[in-house]
């Protein structure tokens, strides 16, 4: 897999051998070390996109190291912890590809997707994907009803029945056959509930694409500075 | 007593950071006015001459970004040291941004210092 990656590298970068004269051998290897774990984490965008990065920060890498006067481990060493961890790094690609395609596409399967390759790289994209699935999730089980509504009735709805213990029940139901409506129920809302549902159910898919987008952002900016 | 004080400063902190991180992308810009540049001798202008201490992972994602919407274009160069490098220049939709940008800032910086005078004179 290595071999494979480093092979791509000499295409976007065909002069690599001449760094190669100026850095040592366990120098070269700490740098490509650190762009492999990079590159993995990348894995999701384009080949293209992926190969200019890395690229990139090959010959950052190496400019920054040479600069330090120590063409050996110890310059590549203070380089690359001034870059930050490659999932750190690679989560800032990721979110801003996030809020780039985003401005595409707010399809909630497309950002759902983003948020996955972000939850696998930091604690705060997994609780943001957590939230997100919740709240989509939410959504389409306020919007499925709505749409069975005209074709169940009977059934689909808001329903509030008074249980045989006399606690109030409020139960939204999904109108796909299943459990009869008890007998006593009433329907909340009635036919009202297909345009209720309706704005509730797309209202709140919305707030969670948007929530979603604003901790990307979040989470971007709050990255901008060095710690400290 | 003292607990809000280090509070205040902690606000204050917070504040200039957003103000940096909101000017980055516009230093970065203004950077660029000048002609091309790759991604270490932007940060290196930026430090020495904005004074606006930032983080070298978070320059080459914004740069990918720019580079995404459009306002900046990229070629690779091959330099002394042997190996190539990555050069960023301003599109024309870049450079008008960069005017726009800094005009706004201009009108808000001035307004501002004017705002500020009166108070800094009383002190």
């Amino acid at each position: 897999m290595g071999a494979i990656l480093v092979q791509h590298e000499q295409v976007a970068c065909p002069t690599r051998e001449g760094k190669m004269m100026n850095l040592g051998s366990d120098a070269q290897h700490r740098i490509e070390a650190y762009l492999t774990r990079l590159r993995r984490c990348l894995r999701v965008l384009s080949d293209e996109d992926a190969r200019e990065i890395v690229g990139e920060l090959r010959s950052h890498i190496t400019d920054k190291a040479l600069a330090t006067g120590e063409a050996t481990t110890t310059g590549v060493d203070t380089a690359l912890a001034t870059l930050g961890s490659p999932e750190e790094l690679a989560s800032e690609y990721l979110t801003d590809a996030l809020l780039a395609r985003a401005e595409v596409s707010r399809s909630p399967a497309r950002i759902i997707v983003s948020l996955f390759q972000w939850a696998s790289l930091s604690l705060a994209g997994f609780f943001v994907l957590l939230a997100s699935i919740t709240g989509y999730l939410l959504g389409i089980l306020i919007i499925v009803p709505t749409i069975l509504k005209p074709f169940h009735p009977q059934n689909a709805g808001l329903w509030v029945s008074r249980g045989s213990d006399g606690d109030l029940a409020v139960s939204l139901r999904l109108g796909l056959g299943g459990g009869a409506v008890p007998v006593d129920a009433r329907d909340v809302l009635g036919w009202w509930f297909v345009p209720v549902g309706m704005v509730v159910g797309c209202g709140l898919v919305m707030l969670t694409t948007r929530f979603a987008l604003w901790c990307a952002r979040q989470y971007r900016s709050s990255r901008a500075l060095p710690p400290g | 007593m003292k607990f809000g004080g280090s509070r205040d400063q902690e606000e204050s902190d917070k504040w200039e950071i957003q103000l940096r991180k909101g000017c980055l992308e516009l230093a970065i810009l203004a950077a660029l006015r000048g002609g091309k540049l790759y991604g270490l001798e932007i940060l290196k202008r930026l430090e020495s001459e904005s004074d606006l201490i930032v983080s070298e992972g978070t320059v080459y994602p914004l740069l990918t970004r720019l580079k995404s919407l459009g306002l900046l274009r990229s070629e690779w160069v091959e330099s002394d040291a042997g190996h190539p490098r990555k050069y960023y220049t301003l599109t024309a939709a870049g450079k008008e941004r960069a005017a726009e940008m800094a005009s706004i800032w201009e009108r808000f910086s001035s307004s501002m210092s004017k705002l500020l005078a009166p108070h800094g004179k009383a002190k």
